[in-house]
């Protein structure tokens, strides 16, 4: 049957957006979230983001949610076990760029984004980093 | 005075993000910044030409609604807040929540209702994030069910019900005495989307007992 390996809308579309680029410069790692952040982006992430932290040896990973304009618990958990991971491998993760009104809204939930470290913007963790070598 | 660019944003807040909605804005160059009064036939014709590519292109869901708002926007047609109240009156949003995209969607959806019923932009992404927050228990711990979307007006102002019901297991009162004193940890998630709701909006009420499911209702307020 011509239909019977036809694969769905929904696998395709979660296929197609699955994978952000993650850049290097010198020993840090920079990912830049233009996208929303789902699920199952947020976890695959954090699987190729331990595995480019060993590749590379990097000793930082910066991860610039500027364009993110929702962050909610679970996104939050997964940045900290990005964090908590990643900090076990000998490196540092610096968010960058959360915006004002999602910054009120998890300090409002109670959450708490305590396993990573901030920037306000790139150029700052960029220097933070430099500090730590 | 009212440039095509602000005319167009208010319409697109919510739906299209800022940084996408900048794109849209410079790819159409100076026309943007013109009062909307004083554009052309022809020069509408380019705007809405552009609108329709990417606004198709970057919207998730209701792409062809947002084109004809931003058709009307730019024949000068004024979204007035009676408008806005009467609309909001009628407006039932119900949004199934099945799989993990169906988070994204609600929330999105759930964002431009609050932008679109005149709440602030701060309050736009509070409302968001709480939806976010039900249709991932949803889809997490029942597996289906839906989210409600419930604009209307009361005496103070413009407010928005949400309601998330699904007819999943229920919670039951141990359970649910740990989740509001925080001490509830799930293997899933961090155990406080509930408790992060609870916080966020202004009025929260749940029905939940095993085995009949679970609804929450909360209301958020708009500032006066």
């Amino acid at each position: 049957m011509a239909h019977a390996h036809e694969p769905s809308d929904d696998a395709s579309n979660l296929r197609g957006d699955q994978e952000l680029a993650i850049i290097q410069i010198k020993n840090c790692l920079l990912v830049s979230i233009q996208t929303e952040l789902h699920d199952r982006l947020a976890l695959n992430l954090q699987a190729a983001i331990m595995e480019r932290v060993r590749a590379v040896g990097a000793k930082g990973i910066i991860l610039d949610v500027s364009a993110v304009e929702i962050i909610d618990s679970y996104i939050t958990r997964i940045l900290n076990d990005i964090g908590k991971s990643v900090r076990y491998m000998g490196a540092e993760c610096y968010i960058v760029g959360i915006r004002p009104a999602v910054a009120m809204t998890l300090i409002e939930m109670g959450v708490e984004l305590d396993s990573v470290n901030t920037a306000l913007n790139l150029d700052l963790a960029l220097e933070k980093l430099e500090l730590l070598q | 005075m009212k440039t095509v660019e602000s005319a167009i944003s208010a319409v697109l807040s919510g739906s299209i993000t800022e940084i996408t909605q900048r794109s849209i804005f410079n790819r159409l160059g100076p026309l943007a910044s013109r009062p909307l009064a004083e554009i052309s036939e022809t020069e509408r014709r380019t705007v809405m030409h552009e609108l329709e590519n990417s606004v198709r292109l970057f919207a998730r869901s209701g792409a062809a609604e947002l084109v004809a708002a931003c058709s009307r926007v730019l024949n000068g047609e004024t979204v007035g807040a009676g408008d806005r109240r009467d609309t909001g009156r009628s407006a039932v949003k119900t949004l199934d929540i099945q799989q993990e995209k169906d988070i994204a969607t609600a929330r999105l959806e759930a964002w431009s209702e609050a932008v679109r019923i005149g709440l602030s932009k701060f309050t736009s992404v509070k409302v968001a994030t709480a939806v976010s927050e039900l249709a991932r228990n949803i889809v997490f711990y029942a597996d289906r069910g839906k989210v409600e979307l419930r604009a209307f007006t009361d005496a103070h102002g413009a407010r928005l019900q949400i309601v998330a019901s699904d007819k999943g297991p229920g919670i039951d009162s141990a359970r649910l005495a740990e989740i509001f004193e925080g001490t509830y940890r799930s293997t899933r998630g961090m155990g406080k989307g509930l408790m992060a709701v609870k916080k966020l909006v202004d009025e929260f009420h749940l029905d939940t007992a095993p085995g009949r499911g679970t609804t929450v209702t909360c209301v958020f307020k708009g500032e006066r």
